[in-house]
């Protein structure tokens, strides 16, 4: 592709698509951003990769396979939900969505996808199991001409049309620069990160290392790691609390996941409202109830599961021939308690227009689902 | 239904080895798809059913002889994941590398296989005991060897998996070939007799002096040998091994083998109906695909054809 206007021309397309797009379900409340992907606006790149999918149009109504890596934690559970909403909205495009589960089984998410060709899908949403034991399977799809959209989870080669996701370094330095600002440039952090190894985990560790690192009054005490949980995301934290006790002035949370272990660690300690240091979160509703009810200063970056609805919507633009970003990065809803936006973080959004005050605290709140949503009566009538 | 039935069927099936239920249940099957959807009768979909097979296939041949002995390996998927982690780390994206990885994987799994066989005759422990620790100490050495993915193959490694031979998946044509030949053994070959006759009864084998030592390192050997081709099938359609590839096979392998017939007590049975077994799972979950049932059906449905087979199959005197 060295033909300059070309490219031009279709990048001039793409963003009129990703605009056109990115008005989501989220958009109920103006203080919520319903505009283009930002990562993608404040690009400074010139060259952004951009997928000519002309090849792929069809004709409508299309009959469209997911297959999924598996179910079994909240946020896949609301992502699968947010795309059966999608395709339910989409009900006059699209005849069929059809839904396997390989309950994180390699052999099994290969055999979902070869039944789903076999099916005479017009188009493969994937989230993968593994980026590699997948490649192959995906691979083969996008040689047979069936295009593949990946969703949160993508495989390791670039044989896909294009990959939803969120952006993990961008949480990872939000919270940082978040941090640093309100400690004024001094301070003791603890990074209460997830999973040892676990991609997500690094790619929000590495890029906040980065930003605390060029504040010279700011030191990362420890980095600690949660698997994820509440319950040993509280175990660690009360070790952090016996060892530096009033020496730590903020926790950098890599997920809202673990954030109520460590807000209740602080509590237990005896820290009374309002002077439990400033944690980060995402996604969840337990931490956002627990920082108005405990007065914690608080910043929420989401990895939102509405991820699920916009791989439909993109899927759609494919099939109707417009190009898409190689990479099509969701916007995160960004939230602060009240009076503690930063210069860097300026934000309309409160902790109190994203929490669902009588919501269950495990609720996920970013799955751009409404207000009346409930993981456990959701029922939505989409085309199967 | 009178009382009588189930009992009068149970015999029957004896007879037959449980081939003949299988191969019914095989045909219904195939018919209830047919009705489903016109996309299940296409060749490329049944092609695929069989293709599919293929990995199970190969796990459940050896388990099949180790069950026959009335002994189970229970070491299979941890092996698997050994062994195809081994072969991408060992291949390490190199065409040349490839013919002496593929031998040494075969090998490794041969002798592990007889290890298990060694360490069974000489501490006289349950096989069941024997190949769960064996499990345990395979799953430590694959992480300590790596924690994730390790190695690639080249892409030419995938045709093993997903190439074709004048129209036939290469692998499945392969599982044919297999089994006939192990079939022929198990009919003809004098050792091949001492495999049924040291499950059906051990104690008698001994003092008829059969050479149960043999026997036992030729069926751990074995199994672990299906293990290597198993690893290495894996290792093309997946392009990688992992530490947890072979994770879901230990329970896997022994489904197709009691849905086939032979009796978790040994002596009775054959790899046959292990095939069709086979088959039959591939079957089932991709009639359940087709039918848009969730996976969780999916993992009902094939846990319940489990005790539903070992019922029907199980001898009466042996029984609780």
């Amino acid at each position: 592709m060295s033909n300059i206007s070309r490219r031009f021309a279709m990048l001039l397309v793409g963003a009129a698509g990703l605009a056109a797009l990115a008005a989501p379900v989220l958009a109920q409340d103006a203080k919520f951003y319903s505009g283009a992907p930002r990562t993608y606006l404040y690009n400074p790149d010139t060259d952004v990769c951009f997928k000519d999918t002309s090849q792929y149009k069809k004709e409508g109504p299309y009959t469209i396979g997911f297959s999924n890596a598996g179910l079994g934690d909240s946020w896949r559970v609301v992502m699968l939900h947010s795309m059966e909403a999608s395709a339910a909205k989409h009900k006059d495009q699209i005849k069929k969505l059809i839904i396997t589960d390989a309950g994180h089984d390699d052999a099994k998410q290969v055999a979902d996808i070869q039944d789903l060709i076999s099916r005479g899908v017009d188009l493969l949403i994937v989230s993968a199991n593994t980026q590699q034991a997948l490649d192959p399977a995906v691979s083969q799809a996008m040689a047979a001409g069936i295009p593949v959209v990946m969703v949160d989870r993508r495989v390791a080669s670039d044989n896909f049309v294009t990959f939803v996701t969120a952006s993990d370094a961008m949480m990872g330095r939000l919270f940082a620069q978040w941090i640093v600002e309100k400690l004024g440039g001094k301070g003791n952090v603890i990074m209460l990160a997830g999973q040892a190894g676990s991609s997500p985990s690094e790619n929000r560790e590495k890029p906040a290392r980065e930003v605390f690192a060029q504040y010279p009054g700011i030191k990362v005490l420890e980095t600690v790691y949660s698997d994820w949980s509440p319950v040993k995301g509280k175990q660690v934290m009360q070790a952090m609390i016996a060892k530096y006790g009033k020496q730590i002035n903020a926790v950098w949370s890599a997920h809202g996941l673990q954030t109520p272990g460590s807000i209740e660690a602080f509590i237990e300690a005896g820290y009374k409202d309002g002077e439990i240091p400033p944690h980060t979160t995402a996604d969840v509703n337990g931490p956002l109830q627990m920082a108005i009810e405990h007065k914690v200063p608080m910043l929420e970056v989401g990895y939102p599961p509405a991820m699920g609805g916009i791989s439909v919507d993109v899927a759609l633009q494919v099939l109707a021939g417009a190009p898409v970003p190689c990479i099509y990065t969701i916007n995160s809803q960004i939230a602060v308690s009240e009076g503690d936006n930063t210069p860097s973080i300026e934000t309309p959004l409160r902790l109190t227009d994203l929490v669902v005050p009588k919501g269950a605290p495990d609720m996920l709140i970013t799955g751009g689902m409404g207000p009346d949503y409930d993981p456990k009566t959701f029922k939505v009538d989409y085309p199967q | 239904m009178t009382a009588l039935a189930p009992i009068r069927l149970s015999s029957r099936v004896r007879k037959n080895q449980g081939v003949l239920v299988v191969a019914v249940l095989l045909v219904i099957l195939l018919i209830f798809g047919a009705f489903i959807s016109d996309r299940f009768r296409t060749t490329s979909n049944i092609l695929n059913i069989f293709e599919q097979s293929t990995g199970l296939a190969l796990v459940s041949l050896g388990q099949t002889l180790a069950i026959l002995t009335g002994g189970i390996d229970l070491s299979v998927g941890s092996m698997i994941s050994l062994l195809s982690t081994l072969t991408s780390g060992l291949i390490a994206g190199k065409v040349s590398m490839v013919p002496p990885v593929a031998i040494g994987i075969l090998l490794l799994g041969l002798l592990i296989g007889i290890c298990n066989g060694l360490l069974i005759i000489w501490l006289r422990v349950h096989p069941l005991i024997v190949t769960l620790g064996m499990s345990a100490v395979l799953q430590g050495i694959v992480l300590l060897y790596s924690l994730g993915p390790a190695g690639s193959v080249p892409p030419s490694f995938n045709f093993l998996a997903y190439g074709k031979v004048l129209g036939l998946p290469i692998g499945a044509v392969f599982i044919l070939v297999l089994f006939l030949l192990v079939a022929l053994f198990l009919r003809y070959a004098r050792l091949g007799r001492y495999i049924y006759a040291v499950g059906d009864d051990e104690v008698g084998a001994r003092l008829m002096g059969l050479p149960r030592a043999r026997v036992m390192l030729t069926v751990y050997g074995f199994s672990g040998f299906c293990c290597g081709l198993a690893a290495i099938y894996l290792t093309s359609r997946f392009s990688v091994g992992q530490p947890y590839t072979g994770l879901n096979y230990t329970l896997a392998s022994i489904t197709p083998v009691v849905v086939g017939g032979t009796l978790l007590s040994g002596g009775k049975g054959g790899v046959f109906g292990t095939l069709l077994g086979v088959y039959l799972i591939s079957l089932l979950n991709n009639v359940l695909n087709f039918m848009d049932v969730s996976m969780h059906y999916q993992l009902i449905a094939q846990g319940l054809i489990v005790i539903a087979a070992v019922s029907v199959y199980v001898e009466k005197k042996k029984r609780v």
